[in-house]
């Protein structure tokens, strides 16, 4: 189990762990976001899934944002991040969760999955980005908005708290979807 | 020239791409080197195989110096059909000692005495291998050059590489072989694939000496740990276990390249919990799974490496490059033992 | 919302019909929530039980003779929306219309490549009856495109070039009945000949009955479906192996291809399906179906194949492909274009 606050922070530091079961986009990520981010000291942590090993407990800093990368053609990257979640310290889904997919544009195999991620993330009052991983704009979009989103996490952000920012960007499913399940 | 000729003559210019032709038609010495100069190779392909038929012509080329063309071509790019292994069994005493031209006499005698009208030709390779080119005839039909056998074997080792075999001819071709390499009988090596090579080097054990070996090698980093100090991957020690259990099981670098392996199970269900109808019963469940890639064993080592196939690598998978075999059949061990779990490879022959 | 309404009934021409059409819809989904549910990027409505049809009630329904044409060929699929005033006794008419269009578009040059100048087309238009099961449904229409010389000897056959057919089975009635009544709606378009032959006569359907033709490309979770459903009617139609294709996006991408014995896979299907009424499949069965053939496969070689996509589901009779093209045997028609009709509709641009 994950816990948030097992460790104390760092001045000045930034700590985020991308999930990803491809290991396509991850580190990609990572790499933009400590090339653009100058002021601030960024530590990335790359996972497959949770939990994570035992043996790197130690040198992990206290982590601040757990982004799970969804690739929406695989189902068995849904299920890992399904499975993963569980592994995770109550304490993180106040506004330390994010989520993100790709492969969103092949609509016709992925429409069910999209919609599973989505119910996960509403049901858990988190974040839902969509990410283009096939050009490196896109990449670099979502960079910008993970660390935009990590800074906050991460108490830089003067003002602001991750709890605050969720309770205006968490993914909201559509009013009527409730209503229409139960109809079927 | 006979229509024949000229027909397979112009059948086989086809099959030559134009960048391997002036290549080929050199080795292939029948046109002198005046005659090979006045071609011209950036012609289109229509009227450089009418010239190049227009010169076999003048030098009055039988079907004896065209078959001899195909086979250089087939020797040189053995990729056009699918290549089946076999292996002699049973050598006798004096099986080392059969060399090329004792092999050549044999062979040629015994398949014409089992069947008439069939036309052999046998060239060695460099590489020690023996090629045979066989256009089969029946009693009342001539040789057709147009589907050719094609044959290799080591000599002194137990192995041949078919391909363009008709199951008509597969009793003689045996038949054949089989007395001309002094061994007993010849049995199925459940291997084939479109390269001759990959099939030869998987048989043959060349590819299993490049295995690495577990402890010899220090672990090497590829790709695999981040560009930048600020990066650190949780999972960088199961990643590298995985490397290297993809390594070993489907070797390093460019693997021989395979298109397809087959497995028929027919092992009991171990679909999940709750299905009784094959849990209780001693049925199997009966499937015929393929996997199919352009390089298969480069496809498995990146599922392995990847993650989308769990560690330890199936002995199914591995069994491919261990035994050197892509086709198999297994069945649940019969004698019930305390792991109920084994399996059993069964050769299908 | 009264003026998008008066839109409807005052609308005369085609192309602000097919706007007010779609204004309606959008009214009704503010105002009368319908059942179906067409928004992309939301919910999609997917059925989560499906009946099966009685599978010897088909041989009654439709003629052998139109069903063999049915299920010679291997189809590709299309979408289309509904066509406004399509009528049924006019089918003569666009017969007529459809060669004299693929003429002109020949002597322009698009179409030649496919029959030749010497030849012409004689395009014909029927209905098969029996392939709509609800009286909601329009009724099929079937078009095929012949090639004959121009002047054409007495022995000369003319020769099938193409041909294709626009259905509709067993459509949502809440999103039939949001049509207004001068639209048909035969959601599935299939085809099977030229590429070029394809294209022309969609855009003159295109022209004629101011609809639009899209790709229907199917999910995984349609093949699993189909999967289920041609397993089940295993007792009508003996399957002699179910083939099912995965693709796993390994480096070159490798394919899978499992053929479970038909009779196994029928045992396999019965079990996970205990059911007081075994005419009604529900999607948890048919999740649990394929997820039992997968750990199987899991177990023998340790490859997750759920990190590939399954693409492709075949039986001897029938086959479906990811990317849209279906082959199908009596048995199995109304099922399998029931499930087609309702991704056609889904995938419907609003």
């Amino acid at each position: 189990m994950l816990k948030p606050f097992r460790k104390v922070p760092v001045l000045n530091t930034a700590n985020l762990l991308l999930v990803e079961n491809e290991e396509q986009l991850q580190s990609r990520l990572g790499e933009i976001i400590l090339q653009i981010e100058k002021d601030v000291k960024i530590n990335v942590r790359l996972a497959r899934k949770l939990p994570l090993p035992m043996d790197t407990q130690d040198s992990r800093p206290r982590i601040d944002l757990v982004v799970f990368i969804v690739n929406l053609m695989s189902e068995r990257s849904l299920q890992c991040a399904e499975k993963s979640i569980k592994c995770l310290d109550p304490g993180f889904f106040l506004g330390k969760v994010c989520f993100v997919v790709t492969g969103a544009r092949c609509l016709s195999v992925s429409t069910n999955h999209l919609l599973t991620v989505r119910k996960m993330a509403a049901s858990l009052h988190c974040p839902l980005l969509f990410a283009e991983d096939q050009t490196s704009e896109g990449v670099s979009t979502v960079a910008v908005r993970l660390l935009g989103i990590l800074k906050v996490a991460a108490g830089l952000v003067p003002l602001a708290t991750g709890l605050s920012l969720n309770s205006l960007a968490h993914c909201v499913l559509p009013s009527d979807l409730d209503e229409l399940d139960s109809l079927t | 020239m006979d229509p024949a000729v000229r027909n397979l003559l112009l059948r086989i210019l086809r099959k030559i791409p134009t960048g391997k032709l002036e290549e080929t038609l050199t080795k292939w010495t029948h046109l002198s080197r005046t005659q090979q100069q006045s071609l011209n190779y950036s012609q289109s392909k229509w009227i450089l195989h009418e010239n190049i038929v227009y010169l076999c012509e003048e030098n009055g080329l039988t079907m004896k110096h065209v078959s001899e063309l195909d086979m250089i071509y087939c020797m040189e790019n053995p990729t056009s059909a699918t290549w089946r292994a076999c292996q002699l069994t049973d050598a006798e005493d004096d099986a080392s000692s059969v060399e090329l031209i004792s092999f050549k006499e044999q062979f040629k005698a015994h398949l014409s005495e089992l069947i008439r009208n069939v036309s052999i030709k046998i060239k060695k390779h460099d590489d020690e291998s023996i090629w045979i080119r066989i256009a089969w005839g029946d009693h009342f039909s001539k040789p057709n050059h147009l589907k050719p056998t094609y044959v290799v074997h080591y000599l002194q080792t137990p192995y041949v590489f078919i391909c363009n075999l008709s199951s008509k001819n597969k009793l003689l071709l045996h038949q054949a072989l089989v007395l001309a390499t002094k061994h007993g009988s010849i049995k199925d090596a459940n291997l084939s694939g479109r390269s001759f090579h990959a099939v030869r080097d998987l048989l043959m054990g060349h590819y299993n000496k490049t295995f690495p070996t577990s402890h010899s090698r220090p672990l090497k980093e590829r790709n695999l740990s981040p560009t930048h100090p600020n990066i650190v991957k949780e999972h960088i020690e199961q990643a590298e276990k995985r490397q290297q259990l993809a390594r070993e099981a489907f070797g390093e670098g460019t693997v021989p390249k395979l298109e397809r392996a087959t497995y028929t199970l027919e092992t009991r269900f171990r679909g999940g919990s709750g299905i009784d109808t094959f849990i209780d019963s001693e049925r199997p469940f009966k499937t015929v799974v393929t996997f199919e890639s352009k390089s298969l064993l480069a496809s498995l080592r990146h599922c392995v490496s990847s993650g989308m196939a769990e560690s330890p690598v199936s002995p199914l998978l591995s069994s491919i490059t261990q035994k050197g075999r892509n086709y198999f059949v297994i069945t649940d061990k019969t004698n019930k033992g305390p792991d109920m779990t084994t399996q059993s490879f069964r050769s299908n022959v | 919302m009264d003026v998008r309404r008066s839109d409807v009934d005052s609308a005369t021409t085609p192309t602000r019909q097919r706007q007010s059409w779609r204004n309606s819809v959008r009214t009704l989904n503010t105002t009368t929530r319908p059942l179906f549910y067409s928004g992309v990027l939301t919910a999609p409505r997917v059925s989560t039980v499906r009946r099966r049809s009685n599978a010897h009630q088909i041989d009654n329904d439709v003629d052998p003779n139109q069903m063999a044409l049915l299920v010679k060929e291997k189809w590709e699929l299309s979408r289309v929306t509904p066509m406004y005033n399509f009528r049924y006794t006019e089918l003569k008419a666009y017969s007529k219309n459809l060669s004299a269009f693929l003429l002109e578009e020949k002597q322009q040059g698009t179409a030649a490549a496919v029959a030749g100048y010497d030849k012409v087309f004689a395009v014909t238009f029927s209905t098969i009856s029996g392939v709509a099961k609800t009286k909601d449904d329009a009724e099929t229409v079937f078009i095929q495109i012949n090639s004959k010389p121009v002047f054409a000897a007495a022995g000369d056959a003319p020769k099938v070039v193409w041909s294709g057919w626009l259905t509709c089975v067993r459509a949502a009635p809440q999103y039939l009945q949001s049509l207004p009544p001068e639209f048909v709606c035969l959601p599935v378009f299939c085809s099977s000949g030229a590429q070029s032959l394809t294209f022309l006569v969609q855009s003159w359907f295109e022209r004629t009955f101011d609809c639009s033709f899209g790709s229907l490309d199917l999910s995984p979770t349609d093949l699993q479906w189909l999967a289920a459903i041609w397993t089940s009617y295993h007792n009508e139609r003996k399957i002699r192996s179910l083939k099912l294709k995965w693709t796993l996006p390994s480096e070159p991408p490798l394919d899978v291809t499992m053929a479970v014995d038909g009779q196994d896979a029928w045992d396999l299907w019965d079990s996970t399906h205990q059911q007081e009424d075994a005419n009604d499949i529900y999607i948890e069965h048919v999740k649990r179906f394929l997820n039992c053939i997968e750990t199987h496969f899991y177990r023998h070689f340790n490859i997750h194949l759920s990190a590939g996509v399954l693409k492709r589901v075949a039986t001897e009779g029938a086959s479906v492909h990811i990317d849209g093209k279906v082959k199908i045997c009596p048995e199995y028609l109304p099922s399998t274009m029931e499930l087609l009709t309702e991704c056609a509709i889904l995938r419907m641009p609003l």
